[in-house]
């Protein structure tokens, strides 16, 4: 199913080159933000990755395919009114951040699960993400400060009504392309549960609530809590320039 | 009813109303179900509302919203409601010749508009998230606040629109109110709207409270709040100049050919630059100006994020400080006010006789980095 819409996706406009889904092999994951502080380390089940975001083009065939997921059709419900806005048109792309091959962003979290389902597969979970994006930094040779200068100054100013085309720089050791700088993705379950006594802030964090996430007070540890943040902040119907996905797989195991 | 008995009934109601004037007076001060009064203060104010606008008007609303070092006179009588916008948006602006980063903003300047209300005011303010659009702040803005035409006449930041798509969300230190519900963070294109009384005189913080607090101060989300006491300071009649100065530091790096933000310096407490008014250069290029024998009232705020403030004025004795701008807390001949981050005074000076006078913070590692102004002060007459 996934490999047709990608040959869809290649009649249609001349897209990106179509990336198989990475594995990433099982391993215990050591949280980086100490969402609870009793669980320093999580099991991860292998599963496979996409090896890079899904593209304009892709999800370009993906509403021909599911008209639902069109913009000038969404329920409001499902999307905030700029879903989709940088098109020029509901179905045609244009240049620049809309260009065939640049990450597909302004799309909702229902719509990135809707994507991901109609390939066969489903958002990464949060854990899942940030241990394939771990596990691949563990593998680089990126310092904690050359990782942390990456992100403040992608944070700060992304450019992101130029983003460049997906998987244009060399992938890390595990394969996947542009885990960091290029947008941010959106995960399954991106809204942290935090507790303060026995209330507990949905949204995720108030002002000044940081140090007890943090295992280690530097740049490099404050550049990952403030993906968590920032990414729990937003809600399913956010659509922004900077954001986009790819998508998760299940491993199959022999019975 | 019996035309009598009527009479008698009315009678009552209006004995009831004159036996209780202080009751109704304070009732008609509260404007929604669940508000309550405490020694004359309103607190219990409603749930704020998160929502999205079709709203690409002016990012700053009201009338008595300025820019710095600018504040409107309270040009009414008793309290107002005061309907106030304040939206937060990426902006390119300088803080020293040549060094310019992409700040998070409120109205499009670091620090931001001032807001100047009376004790017991009530504000409504709206604030919508914008950070994924390009606001234009240095042309020409219809049914704005004050605060544009102050900037574009002295666009020292050299403000210029950019891009950083990131949830906000906004604290007023001059409210009280649960800060869980008000200062909720929103997303890039939603918007917020709640209420405060101002129910304390002084000068106040505004900034955003999102995690990294740090980060999003340093980024350049704050500004100040004067809330005048209510009788006004006792000196009021004797002032001939009021200026507002909000001290910060800046983290800057370089980054490609340009500079950005720092979180280790932060984090180190190792500003780049310390400013007044978000420019090395803001009081100096365009000094405060007065003549000799005026009496000039500095409305002070030491934003941080991080560092004190010794602020001094070389030359001059401050005649009468008000620390954190409440008439009940008056000192005398100070030479030097001590500020902590968020801490601010109201603060009076004569001015000598004619000549340059200084405004420093003396801690000189802050003064050196940035952190000076100017007076200049003509002959008296």
């Amino acid at each position: 199913m996934r490999h047709s819409i990608f040959f869809a996706a290649l009649l249609i406009a001349s897209g990106p080159v179509p990336a198989e889904p990475v594995r990433i092999d099982g391993g215990y994951f050591q949280q980086p933000i100490l969402l609870d502080e009793n669980t320093r380390e999580t099991y991860i089940d292998a599963f496979y990755l996409d090896a890079r975001q899904v593209s304009n083009a892709e999800f370009l065939a993906f509403v021909r395919q599911e008209p639902a997921w069109q913009r000038d059709r969404i329920p409001r419900l499902f999307a905030q009114p700029n879903y989709l806005k940088h098109w020029p048109q509901a179905l045609t792309l244009g240049q620049r951040s809309a260009a065939d091959d640049r990450p597909v962003t302004y799309v909702s979290w229902y719509a990135a699960r809707a994507y991901c389902a109609a390939q066969g597969g489903r958002l990464p979970s949060l854990d899942e993400w940030e241990y394939a994006a771990a596990l691949q930094r563990n593998a680089s040779n990126q310092s904690g400060s050359e990782y942390a200068h990456a992100l403040f100054a992608w944070y700060t100013n992304p450019k992101s009504r130029d983003l460049a085309p997906v998987a244009a720089t060399e992938p890390g050791p595990l394969g996947l392309h542009d885990m960091h700088g290029l947008v941010l993705e959106w995960v399954e379950d991106f809204q942290l549960l935090l507790t303060q006594g026995d209330k507990t802030d949905l949204l995720g964090g108030s002002c000044g609530d940081t140090a007890r996430f943090m295992p280690k007070f530097d740049e490099e540890h404050y550049a990952t809590f403030f993906r968590y943040q920032s990414r729990s902040n937003f809600n399913a119907r956010s659509t922004t320039s900077t954001l986009g996905f790819r998508c998760a797989y299940n491993v199959e195991e022999p019975l | 009813m019996p035309r009598k008995q009527l009479l008698t009934a009315l009678a009552g109601v209006s004995f009831a109303l004159s036996m209780a004037p202080g009751a109704f007076a304070a009732e008609s001060r509260l404007k929604h179900e669940g508000e309550f009064i405490v020694d004359g203060m309103i607190f219990g104010l409603p749930e704020a509302r998160v929502f999205e606008e079709d709203y690409d008007g002016p990012p700053v609303v009201g009338d008595y919203l300025t820019a710095l070092p600018h504040l409107k006179p309270l040009d009414y009588e008793g309290n107002r409601t005061h309907h106030v916008r304040l939206d937060t948006f990426a902006q390119e602006v300088e803080v020293a010749p040549g060094y310019s980063f992409t700040a998070w903003t409120y109205g499009g300047s670091v620090p931001g508009p001032t807001l100047h209300v009376r004790e017991g005011d009530r504000v409504v303010f709206t604030m919508k998230n914008r950070s994924d659009e390009e606001v234009v702040v240095t042309k020409p803005i219809r049914g704005g606040a004050p605060y544009f035409a102050q900037l574009q006449q002295n666009p020292y930041q050299k403000n210029a629109p950019a891009i950083s798509p990131v949830p906000h969300s906004m604290d007023f230190h001059s409210g009280t109110v649960a800060a869980d519900d008000k200062w909720r963070t929103i997303a890039p294109g939603e918007s917020i709207e709640f209420e405060w009384v101002a129910n304390y005189p002084g000068v106040y913080m505004y900034h955003c409270g999102t995690p990294s607090v740090l980060m999003h101060t340093a980024m350049g989300q704050y500004g100040a709040v004067v809330v005048s006491p209510r009788e006004g300071f006792p000196t009021d009649d004797k002032v001939d100049h009021e200026f507002v100065i909000v001290q910060s530091e800046f983290y800057l790096t370089e980054d490609g050919d340009g500079y950005r933000y720092d979180h280790q310096a932060a984090l180190d407490r190792n500003p780049s630059h310390v400013t007044f008014n978000g420019h090395v250069n803001a009081l100096n290029a365009t000094p405060l100006r007065a003549k000799a024998g005026d009496r000039v009232r500095l409305y002070l705020l030491n934003a941080g994020p991080s560092d004190t403030s010794s602020f001094h004025v070389i030359g001059a004795i401050f005649d009468r400080v008000w620390y954190e701008g409440n008439v009940e807390n008056e000192w005398r001949g100070m030479q030097t006010v001590l500020l902590g981050a968020s801490n601010s005074a109201v603060m009076e000076f004569i001015v000598p006789e004619p000549g340059a006078y200084k405004l420093v913070d003396h801690e000189f590692a802050d003064a050196e980095r940035g952190a000076v102004g100017t007076l200049i002060a003509e002959p008296r007459n």
